[in-house]
Parts: structure tokens; sequence; C-alpha cells
């Protein structure tokens, strides 16, 4: 099974249209399900919902061979996080599907480093899901407990500031 | 110790989608104080909810004026009432106005620009940056390139 992801907030039809014809000139084999957020298109070869809740959502990642999905950094997270295959497409501003091109640096960088594949136009969709079957992602460490230890300094900073402001204040009110 | 960490409050704000995302992968920052969150989407409220009380405001972008402006309106009102004496975000509109508005009424702020912006800090980082006491951004490269801007890892 393929799981296919374009976010819930805004719709992405390009990629939900070429993955339906994809299926339809069989170069997708397998069953396809899904998450359409709000796409007008319809796909026609696809099971498919417009949103799931994040169990769900996790299944569905969890039991596919491999996810397709718009190049946004929830889906590279989630993919990444459960060392599952993704091939991703960015999102184009001059397709209306975003304010501007912010899926494209995240889908080069991440497709350079080798932890994704990148389709950068639906014409490459095609090839880029024959590849995936042979594909073998460079797998990403996280390092939120780095990010989050060194805001939790910040944070104590703040809790300093704070303890020596009560105690300045104490003593202000005891000299008066 | 605990008592006096619960007498911090700490606002935590994100646009509903990646940004949420990575902002709830940094949890661990702000075990044991006293926390609320600003997001755009019912869509992540619930995860959020576990950690802290919730507000919803509309989502904007900076091609959005009136919308931004009604933001803004809502995240003043929100900042008045919780008076946080620190403010986190990972961005990006909502963020933005969260660290300006987080400045303005005396509290700490740090901005992490988004795993996405991998060229260049993001738009709403840089708009963000001078209200900020702490910038970091997820690639070492960057903070090369930016004054001021800290690389302490990435969240994916």
């Amino acid at each position: 099974m393929i799981f296919l992801t374009v976010g819930t907030i805004f719709p992405f039809d390009r990629l939900v249209r070429a993955v339906d014809e994809a299926i339809e000139a069989a170069v997708i084999t397998r069953p396809v399900f899904a998450q359409i957020g709000q796409a007008d298109y319809k796909p026609r070869h696809m099971e498919h919902v417009s949103i799931l809740d994040k169990r769900a959502f996790d299944r569905q990642v969890d039991e596919a061979d491999f996810v397709i999905s718009h190049a946004g950094v929830g889906s590279l997270l989630i993919a990444l996080e459960r060392r599952k295959r993704l091939l991703v497409v960015p999102r184009m501003r001059r397709y209306k599907e975003a304010v501007n091109d912010h899926q494209l640096a995240p889908a080069r960088r991440f497709a350079e480093l080798g932890h994704v594949l990148a389709a950068y136009d639906c014409d490459e969709l095609p090839q880029r899901v024959r590849e995936m079957d042979s594909f073998t992602p460079v797998s990403r460490e996280s390092q939120a407990y780095r990010v989050a230890q060194r805001l939790s300094q910040f944070i104590d900073g703040v809790v300093a500031d704070a303890g020596r402001d009560v105690a300045e204040g104490f003593h202000r009110t005891h000299a008066m | 110790m605990t008592d006096k960490q619960e007498n911090i409050r700490v606002g935590l704000a994100a646009s509903a989608g990646g940004h949420a995302s990575e902002l709830m992968k940094l949890a661990r920052c702000w075990k044991g104080y006293d926390c609320f969150f600003v997001t755009t989407s019912r869509v992540v409220e619930r995860q959020m909810a576990q950690h802290g009380r919730v507000y919803v405001v509309p989502e904007s972008n900076r091609r959005q004026p009136l919308r931004i402006l009604r933001t803004l309106a809502c995240c003043a009102k929100i900042v008045i009432k919780e008076r946080p004496d620190a403010v986190v975000t990972t961005g990006a509109a909502v963020g933005c106005l969260m660290a300006f508005l987080g400045n303005l009424s005396g509290a700490k702020v740090a901005w992490i620009d988004s795993i996405a912006n991998s060229e260049g800090l993001s738009l709403s980082g840089r708009l963000a940056r001078p209200f900020a006491d702490l910038v970091l951004t997820q690639w070492p490269e960057l903070a090369k390139r930016y004054k001021s801007v800290e690389y302490a890892g990435h969240v994916l």
C-alpha cells in the first residue's frame, strides 16, 4: 500500500491528480490510500479521506510500503521519524499551491542528503515512483533533545531573572 | 524549585501544520512551567491541550493585511490576559506576532526557525529577530551567516 498525504490546510490537486493518473496508467500498481485535505479534485482510483486524526495518520504511515507527500515539514518529520521511505513533491507558488516556494528548499536539501526522493514536477513522478522500490533512505536522527535543552537553559535564565526581581523587590520593600 | 517554576508562565506559539509539529517536538523544555499555546487550527488543539491552555486564532499571512490585524488583536488579548514571562515560537505569522507582543509586554522571546528554511532565515524569522532574545536556526551554516543566530541542533 502507498499512503498519499498532502496536508490538510491547503489543497494540492496537482499531486492528487498525478497519482490518480499514475494508477490509471498502471505506473503505480499498488493500492493507494490518500489523505487529500481540502482538494477539489476527487480521485477515481484510490481510497481517500479528507482528514485523518493523528493516530490514524501514524498507522497509515506505518502500514505503507512508502509515502508520497507534499514537501511539508509535518510529513517529513513523521516519515523520517518512523523510518519510512518518502517521495516528496514540493508545492509551488506558480500553481497557487502555497504563498511562496518554501517547500522547494527542504525538498532539495533532504533529497541531497539522501533522506527522501523528490519529484519537482509531476512529469517526474512516474520515474521517481519506480525508483522508490530500490530506494534506501539515509536515516536522520532528530536532535530535538538538544534544541529543547538550549531552550530550557533560556527559560531557566528567565526564571533566574524573575527570582532576582522578586528578591530585589523584597529588599526594596524592607528598606523602606 | 517546583513552586518557583509554576510561577513562570511560558507562551508557546506555532501555526498549524509543520510549525506546530516542530514545536511539539520540544515539549521537554516547557515541562514544569505554567504553559499556554497559541495556534491557528483546531486540528492541533487536542495534542497541545495535554500540555496547557490552547487559544486558536485566525490563520493569516503577509498577503492578508486585514486578517493579520485581526490575528494581532486576538494575540494581544491573549498576551494581556496571560502575561507570559517567556514566549517560545517556531513561527510563522502567528509566531511573529506573539514574538512582537511578548517583547512589548516584557517577556523574553525565543524564536526557532523551521527546518524548512535551509537556504536562509524565514521572512517571519527575519521580522521577529529584533524582538527575540534568542534565535535558533536548524542549519549550522546559517548560524555562521547571520549575526546573533545560534545553531543548537535540528528538531528533524
